[in-house]
């Protein structure tokens, strides 16, 4: 059975990600949601937080290095390329990548590669359906490790409860979080508003979705906020042959739903009727 | 001194204070480490004077020399090279340039070759402020190089602001670390609260000093001065939630230079801070 899983992204932070996610989650029957902005997320905020499942995630080893047996002869702090052992042997583990060069090098064999874990991942029960969630230890690298294991359990749940749907939740940027969480889906939804910092951000994700080839849709939030730039940004995307599918205008009272922990698309239904939600839903299928 | 300017969540206006900060400081210089998606000097409007390349080492393999032995992929974690039956497969981008590869080559058939992961533009601002910004090109997996190049850049500078990455992963503690005090931006919403929770959890375990901006005040509800009051964080300053100021925003203008009396509003936060 074929899943479709849709993933919503924005370059530039704060553009509306979470707010359009969560609205559209009680339309998509069958649904698992899978938020993958795994160093803020929130939208546990908006389903409540009954955690049913809850796991470590390791997301690299990292080297350990056995005092008693060292002999400081500094091979390991010479081969280091990422700093991460100071000249008198001391390892600072924040900077390990986990490359296992020092544990190959040393003469004494004092260094040794151990599991380290980089966050938790957490399947909570909402009343749309499963939702799986992350949370990265905050510093930590391998965050798209971590976004690819969310995406996998979403997967297994999906395929073990015959769920038609997957929503992803999405981080702002370009690299490797981004990367991870938009490999392999079936549509990308880019959620901007009309400024010039969100048309610079939008080409720049724009560049790094074109090249997996998908259905990219684009969502204007706020659009009513600049006449000028939103000119600019329908330009762009009919010059990309970007489909816009949904125009938001700036409206106060999805910040109060927020604010009420409710989600914003049956908070004020009316204005979601209004704006075509129904419509841009029926898009996407 | 340097100042870095964090969120946690994205869009709170980090890029607006940050901007602010810098042209209403003597001597400041502003350092833009969001190089995912840079957006300093669309406001700032930077003549750029300089731009380097910042590269990173990739494996290259001599297929005279290589026997096809199979320890460089063995020892690859991060799967970036893979021997295959008459070649090895190299895939550059998640290469972490370890030099592990290079180590365990039996036959030394590998040498390393730099390829650019972005760059780094430095220039004058037209409101008089020297400023430097990172762009990460598309398809890179990670800024950290490129922070971390644009740090050292700045190392003597007197006073440095420094606009970080959004979230609380790896870039952003790239952007972080060193900074004598840490602004943080966050909006009165459950999201801007739970993000910015994060962020002080990492700053404490930083050891770094930090207070409060609230921005777009007046918008959402009082969770964050309930938090803020419980945990004893200052709050230097609130922004209010203007429609004026976003429309401001959205055409790349700068808010204190637009608007006389929010002047005196930055230069109070950088007093706070300096004390």
């Amino acid at each position: 059975m074929d899943i479709n899983e849709i993933v919503i992204i924005s370059g530039k932070g704060g553009t509306g990600k979470t707010t359009l996610v969560s609205s559209m989650v009680p339309f998509l029957k069958d649904v698992v949601i899978a938020d993958c902005d795994v160093d803020a997320p929130d939208l546990n905020i908006l389903f409540g937080n009954e955690i049913r499942e809850e796991e470590d995630f390791v997301g690299l080893q990292r080297a350990q290095i056995n005092d008693d047996m060292c002999m400081k002869c500094g091979q390991c702090y010479d081969k280091c390329k990422f700093d991460a052992i100071s000249e008198d042997i001391v390892l600072d583990t924040g900077k390990c990548e986990g490359c296992g060069v020092c544990e190959y090098v040393c003469p004494v064999n004092a260094i040794e590669m151990k599991d380290f874990v980089i966050g938790k991942i957490f399947v909570s029960d909402t009343k749309y359906g499963d939702m799986v969630h992350a949370r990265l230890i905050p510093g930590e690298e391998a965050s798209g490790k971590l976004v690819a294991q969310v995406r996998k359990k979403a997967k297994e749940i999906a395929i073990l409860k015959g769920a038609k749907n997957i929503i992803i939740d999405g981080s702002p940027g370009i690299a490797c979080n981004v990367i991870s969480s938009v490999t392999g889906v079936n549509q990308v939804i880019i959620v901007i508003e009309p400024t010039l910092s969100g048309l610079h951000d939008l080409k720049k994700v724009h560049e790094m979705v074109k090249r997996f080839r998908l259905s990219e849709y684009i969502v204007i939030n706020k659009y009513d906020m600049s006449k000028v730039e939103l000119q600019k940004i329908e330009d762009y995307c009919e010059k990309e042959k970007l489909k816009i599918i949904l125009k938001i205008p700036f409206n106060k009272k999805l910040v109060e739903a927020i604010t009420k922990k409710t989600i914003p698309s049956l908070y004020d239904s009316e204005f979601f009727k209004d704006i075509g939600f129904e419509k841009f839903l029926l898009s996407l299928k | 001194m340097k100042i870095v300017v964090l969120s946690g969540k994205g869009g709170t206006g980090k890029t607006t204070i940050s901007t602010n900060l810098a042209i209403n400081t003597k001597n400041a210089i502003l350092i833009d480490t969001d190089v995912e998606e840079p957006n300093s000097h669309i406001f700032m409007k930077p003549e750029i004077e300089d731009t380097i390349s910042v590269t990173k080492d990739y494996p290259k393999v001599d297929i005279e020399k290589c026997t096809l032995c199979g320890k460089c992929g063995e020892f690859c974690r991060y799967n970036a090279i893979l021997p295959a039956k008459n070649k090895v497969l190299i895939f550059k981008e998640i290469c972490h340039d370890c030099g592990g590869c290079q180590l365990v080559c039996p036959t030394g058939a590998i040498k390393y070759e730099k390829r650019e992961i972005g760059n780094i533009y430095c220039g004058t601002s037209k409101y008089g402020v020297k400023m430097k910004y990172g762009d990460l090109n598309v398809g890179e997996v990670s800024g950290v190089k490129i922070i971390e190049n644009l740090k050292e850049l700045v190392e003597n500078e007197e006073l440095v602001i420094i606009d970080a990455p959004p979230g609380t992963s790896c870039s952003t503690v790239a952007a972080v670390e060193g900074a004598d005090y840490a602004v943080i931006v966050s909006e009165p919403t459950p999201f801007g609260v739970s993000d910015m929770k994060m962020v002080v959890e990492m700053l404490r375990n930083m050891n770094i000093d930090f207070g409060v901006i609230v921005n777009k005040a007046g918008l959402g509800d009082d969770e964050i001065y309930e938090y803020c009051d419980e945990e004893n964080i200052e709050i230097l300053q609130q922004i209010p939630f203007d429609l004026e100021i976003a429309k401001l925003y959205a055409s790349g203008s700068i808010l204190s230079h637009e608007i006389e009396n929010y002047r005196e509003k930055f230069e109070l936060i950088l007093n706070k801070i300096k004390k």
